[in-house]
């Protein structure tokens, strides 16, 4: 965590004159661990009248000197708005600032292939865990272009796991696929099928599209 | 030519069922309006009766044709314990004409695909000659090959092939 003995009890007064409104709460939240901004100093401290209840609480704080430069510990945010945008926030779905690129955000999507599926994360999930134990099942079955070459990945990590064979392995297997009776049989021929083979486990036939929205559908079986 | 096998391929019959082969004569398979394509879906019940199969060419020509159709994906594409179930094997068929006019060596048996969506196999193959009586039907329709089939007969590598895929249709109408 980020705690630091701290002996910034010198410019309490440093005072700006400009956020006094904004930083007034910040006294009360002062007792809890902060992440330093990149702000000014100036801004950080308030007024002269609210020094003395915040003097105690100083020595928690970090000069502002002193940043971190890649700072990647867990602190409570602030709800004020004026911590609102952070330059090294990655999160805004709970409190917790988690920074993992090395504190850097873009607002664009450029170069990440993850494919979203016009669905939320949990669903998606959902989504392709259903089709591989479809997949897995009946050996070929007719879907969209673009759920087919999602899947792709995933089939060939149940058969990767399926040819190590081990317990711990077997037990991953059957918290991804939804029916335990394929986990079974996919770990039982595994090594008959796919001993010689290194990846690829799967084929994608693209076909016509499907009439009530002409979507592009294609087959996907296992190789 | 090359263009019209690719579809086979890459659909893996050329692997499963047949070898490599150079098509040397066109034929067109037809389900009552539909016509066979190579990978397109037909439902079972569309395809419970026998289809009218064309061959091009000239009638002039002395040349007999063997059809056979296979499902290399017995019982399940997943597990093919059965591969292939023979459907149908029609031979002394003449060039140019269709497959009523050959002696039906067995007989046609509809797609009835128990679990997930099986390619339906039509191989077509040159005759050397007519065929005689020494020829038998094969005992059972399970765990046929159509190589040896070929092979024992003296047929070669096909002339041509044409595939399809079925699945179980499901029982009640969507509501």
């Amino acid at each position: 965590m980020a705690w630091s003995t701290c002996t910034a009890t010198t410019s309490c007064l440093g005072g700006g004159g400009g956020g006094v409104n904004a930083w007034s709460m910040m006294s009360l939240k002062s007792a809890l661990p902060s992440i330093p901004t990149t702000r000014t100093p100036s801004l950080r401290f308030p007024l002269g009248p609210h020094s003395p209840s915040c003097q105690v609480k100083f020595t928690h704080r970090k000069t502002p000197k002193a940043l971190l430069p890649s700072y990647t510990g867990l602190s409570m945010q602030s709800t004020l708005p004026s911590f609102g945008s952070h330059g090294d926030s990655t999160s805004f779905e709970h409190n917790f600032i988690i920074i993992d690129n090395g504190s850097r955000f873009f607002a664009m999507r450029h170069g990440k292939k993850v494919p979203k599926l016009n669905r939320p994360p949990d669903q998606r999930r959902a989504l392709l865990r259903g089709l591989t134990t479809q997949l897995l099942k009946h050996g070929r079955i007719k879907t969209t272009r673009a759920r087919a070459s999602a899947m792709r990945k995933y089939v060939d990590k149940m058969v990767t796991l399926a040819k190590d064979g081990s317990l711990h392995k077997r037990r991953q297997a059957l918290g991804f696929i939804y029916e335990k009776q394929i986990v079974h049989a996919l770990f039982a021929e595994v090594q008959d099928r796919y001993g010689d083979r290194n990846g690829g486990y799967t084929r994608i036939i693209r076909t016509l599209p499907r009439r009530g929205d002409n979507a592009p559908m294609a087959y996907i079986e296992l190789v | 030519m090359r263009r019209s096998i690719e579809p086979l391929a890459v659909g893996k019959v050329i692997g499963d069922v047949l070898d490599m082969f150079s098509p040397t004569l066109e034929f067109t398979v037809h389900y009552g309006s539909k016509q066979v394509a190579n990978g397109c879906e037909i439902k079972p019940s569309a395809a419970a009766n026998k289809p009218k199969v064309q061959l091009s060419g000239s009638r002039l020509s002395n040349n007999l044709y063997t059809l056979v159709m296979t499902d290399p994906d017995a019982p399940s594409p997943s597990e093919p314990t059965m591969r292939e179930w023979l459907h149908w094997i029609v031979v002394d068929i003449a060039e140019g004409s269709d497959a009523t006019k050959g002696k039906e060596l067995v007989s046609y048996m509809g797609p009835r695909p128990p679990t997930g969506i099986h390619r339906y196999v039509f191989t077509l193959f040159q005759q050397k000659g007519p065929i005689t009586e020494e020829t038998r039907p094969p005992d059972a329709r399970g765990s046929f090959n159509t190589r040896n089939f070929a092979a024992q007969n003296g047929l070669g590598l096909p002339v041509a092939a044409v595939y399809f895929n079925a699945q179980k249709e499901p029982a009640t109408r969507k509501r």
